[in-house]
C-alpha cells in the first residue's frame, strides 16, 4: 500500500466515523426536506395580500378554508380514486403479464426489453401521445370505440366529466403497468423451484399453487412495488396537466394539480396548505405501510 | 399453458404496449393530412422530415419565412437551446447526486452508525414528498437566494429529488461487495478513504453506472420542478413540449419530433442497464 501517503486527509476522514461521509447528504436533505417542510407550514398560516404586496399572518384561516372547500374535497376524491384504481389495475394486470412472460424460452427476453421502454418516456410526453390518440375529432381511441359501439357518435373522452379521469388513468396504466410486470417477473424468477415441483407432484391445481405458494413467497416484492407505485400515483400531476388541466370544470383536479393551480393564482398560502395536506397524508400512509407490510431496505 | 399460445400472447402484450410509441414516431414523420386521417394511417403515409428540420435547426435557414402563415400557432419551433438545457441539467444533477450518494452509501453500508434504520427511513420519507409540496417553498427560497430560473437551481433540485434513489441503490450495490476486502486492506494499514476510492468504487462501477443512468433519466423526464422554478431562462424538453399546444392549434408533428428525439436516447440508455433495472426501480430492495 505505497500509494497510501498520497491520500493524506484530516484525521476525521480517516477515522471510522460515518459523519463526514454523510455530511453532504445530510446538508442536501436538510435543504430539500426539512427547510421546505417548515417553510410550507409557515406558508400555510399566511396568505399573500395583493394590496399590501406581502404575506400576512392569517392563523388557521387556510386550514378552515381547506375543509370547507368543495373543490378540495373533489380533488381529494379524485386523488384517492386515481391512486387506488390505478394501483389495483396495474397490480392485477402486471401479475397476469408477469406470469405469462416468466419464461426462459427464446423471445421472452425481447418482450421484457420492449416492456421497459414505456418507463423512460417523460410523463408529460406520454400525456401528449395520448392527447392526440384521445382527441375528440381525429383521435384513434374514440374512433375505435365508436366503430365498435362503445362510445356514442357525439361523445368525447377528455371533455366528458365521467370519462375524462379514465382518459387520464389509461395513460398511467399504459406507462406503469410494465413497472409492475418487470418487478414481479424479477420476483418470480428468484423463487426456488422445489416447492413448486413438489406441489405439482402432489397434484395441486395451478390456481392453488398461485394462491398458496407464489403469492406468499412474493409478499415482499409485491409490497415494495405497491409502495413505490402508490407514492408516485398519489404525487402524479404531469398527466392531468397535459391532458385535461383539471377539466372539464374541476372533474380531474388532483390534490397536486389543485395546489399548483392555487399557487399560480397567487394564493400562495392556500396552495401550500393543500400541498402540505397531501404531503402529510402520504408520509403517514407510506410509513404505516412500510411498518405493517414489514418492508425492509 | 401451451408454449406457442404463451409466445403469441406475450408478443401481443408487447405489441399493445409498444403501439403508442410507434404511433408517436409515425406522427413525427407524417404530413398534416395523414396525422388527422381516420381510419389512422399506420403504414401507408408519406414520409416527411420537415418537423425535425424545424425543431432542430434547419428551419432557421430554410423555412422560417413561410412558417408564420402556414403553421398553427405561428411560433418559433426551434428547440435546440432546450435540448442543450435538458442535457446540462440532466448531466449536472446526475453528477451531483452521484458524488453525494456514493460517499453516503459507503458509510451506510460499512461504517457503524447509531439510528441507521431511522436515518434510512428518513431518506425513504423524502422520496414520498409530492414535488408540488417541495416546489412551492423552494420557489420562495430560490427567489431570495437568486437561484430562480437558473440551471444551477434546477440541477440542485433534481439532484435532491434523485438522492433517495441514488443513496439506497448504491448502498445495495456496496452491500453486495464482501466486507472482507475492506477489512483486509485496513489491516494492511490502508486508510478508509483509500479503501473506498481505490478498492470499493472500482468494484461497484457497474452499479454506479446503472444508478447514474437512472438519475439521468429521472432528471430528463422531470416536469413539475422545471415548470414551477423557471420562468424564461430555461425550459427542459418535457416542459417545452407543452408549448406546441397553442390557442390556434397544436403542432403535432413538431411535438412528436421533439418527443421522439427525447425518448430514443433514453431507450438506448435503459437497455444498456437493463440488468440492474428492477433493482433500480425498487430503490435497491429487489435484486434480479
Amino acid at each position: 500500500m505505497t500509494n497510501q501517503k498520497s491520500y493524506s486527509l484530516p484525521s476525521i476522514m480517516t477515522s471510522d466515523s460515518s459523519l463526514p461521509w454523510l455530511l453532504p447528504l445530510i446538508t442536501m436533505l436538510v435543504v430539500f426536506a426539512i427547510i421546505p417542510f417548515f417553510y410550507n407550514i409557515y406558508l400555510s398560516f399566511h396568505e399573500f395580500v395583493p394590496l399590501k404586496r406581502a404575506l400576512i399572518f392569517v392563523g388557521w384561516d387556510n386550514w378552515i378554508k381547506l375543509f370547507t372547500d368543495e373543490i378540495f374535497w373533489g380533488s381529494l376524491k379524485v386523488s384517492l380514486y386515481y391512486t387506488f384504481v390505478c394501483l389495483i389495475i396495474q397490480l392485477v394486470l402486471g401479475m397476469g403479464i408477469a406470469l405469462l412472460i416468466d419464461s426462459d424460452d427464446p423471445g421472452f427476453g425481447v418482450i421484457r426489453s420492449i416492456l421497459t421502454l414505456t418507463l423512460v418516456i417523460p410523463p408529460a410526453i406520454a400525456g401528449m401521445i395520448f392527447l392526440i390518440m384521445e382527441d375528440a375529432n381525429y383521435g384513434l381511441i374514440p374512433w375505435a370505440l365508436k366503430s365498435i359501439g362503445l362510445l356514442g357518435q357525439e361523445d368525447t373522452i377528455l371533455a366528458d366529466p365521467t370519462l375524462a379521469l379514465w382518459g387520464v388513468m389509461i395513460v398511467d396504466i399504459w406507462q406503469w403497468t410494465p413497472f409492475m410486470v418487470l418487478i414481479l417477473v424479477a420476483g418470480l424468477r428468484s423463487l426456488p423451484s422445489e416447492p413448486f415441483e413438489s406441489a405439482m407432484i402432489d397434484g395441486a391445481k395451478p390456481f392453488q399453487i398461485f394462491r398458496r405458494l407464489t403469492l406468499p413467497m412474493l409478499h415482499k416484492v409485491i409490497a415494495v412495488a405497491v409502495l413505490i407505485r402508490g407514492i408516485d400515483l398519489w404525487r402524479m400531476v404531469d398527466y392531468v396537466f397535459v391532458l385535461t388541466s383539471g377539466g372539464p370544470g374541476t372533474a380531474t383536479y388532483t390534490l397536486s394539480l389543485y395546489s399548483w393551480q392555487r399557487f399560480t393564482f397567487v394564493q400562495w398560502g392556500y396552495g401550500a396548505t393543500i400541498s402540505l395536506f397531501s404531503l402529510i397524508v402520504i408520509l403517514i400512509v407510506g410509513n404505516a405501510f412500510i411498518h405493517f407490510a414489514k418492508v425492509k431496505w | 399453458m401451451n408454449k406457442v399460445v404463451k409466445q403469441i400472447l406475450g408478443w401481443f402484450v408487447a405489441a399493445i404496449f409498444f403501439f403508442p410509441i410507434y404511433f408517436w414516431i409515425t406522427v413525427s414523420i407524417k404530413k398534416d393530412k395523414d396525422i388527422f386521417a381516420l381510419p389512422p394511417k399506420l403504414f401507408n403515409f408519406d414520409i416527411s422530415f420537415q418537423a425535425y428540420e424545424e425543431v432542430f435547426g434547419l428551419s432557421r435557414f430554410l423555412y422560417v419565412e413561410d412558417m408564420g402563415a402556414v403553421r398553427p400557432g405561428g411560433g418559433d419551433f426551434y428547440m435546440m437551446p432546450n435540448l442543450v438545457d435538458s442535457i446540462i441539467i440532466a448531466l449536472g444533477s446526475t453528477g451531483l447526486a452521484m458524488l453525494i450518494s456514493i460517499l453516503a452509501a459507503y458509510a451506510l453500508s460499512r461504517l457503524p452508525m447509531r439510528g441507521q434504520q431511522h436515518f434510512m427511513g428518513w431518506i425513504l420519507s423524502t422520496r414520498m414528498m409530492p414535488p408540488v409540496a417541495v416546489a412551492i417553498p423552494m420557489f420562495f427560497i430560490y427567489k431570495n437566494i437568486g437561484l430562480m430560473d437558473t440551471h444551477l437551481g434546477i440541477i440542485i433540485i433534481h439532484a435532491l429529488m434523485n438522492l433517495p434513489l441514488a443513496v439506497l441503490l448504491m448502498k445495495s450495490f456496496f452491500d453486495d461487495i464482501p466486507k472482507d476486502i475492506d477489512e483486509a486492506a485496513l489491516l494492511d494499514g490502508a486508510s478508509r478513504f483509500f479503501v473506498f476510492w481505490r478498492l470499493i468504487v472500482p468494484l461497484a462501477i457497474g452499479g454506479i453506472a446503472a444508478t447514474a443512468v437512472l438519475c439521468f433519466i429521472f432528471s430528463w423526464t422531470e416536469f413539475i420542478f422545471v415548470l414551477m422554478l423557471t420562468q424564461t431562462g430555461l425550459k427542459t424538453i418535457p416542459v417545452v413540449s407543452t408549448s406546441f399546444v397553442t390557442s390556434t392549434g397544436t403542432a403535432w408533428d413538431n411535438m412528436a419530433a421533439l418527443g421522439t428525439a427525447a425518448i430514443i436516447p433514453a431507450f438506448i440508455f435503459i437497455l444498456l442497464v437493463q440488468r440492474h433495472l428492477v433493482r433500480g426501480l425498487t430503490l435497491g430492495s429487489v435484486k434480479q
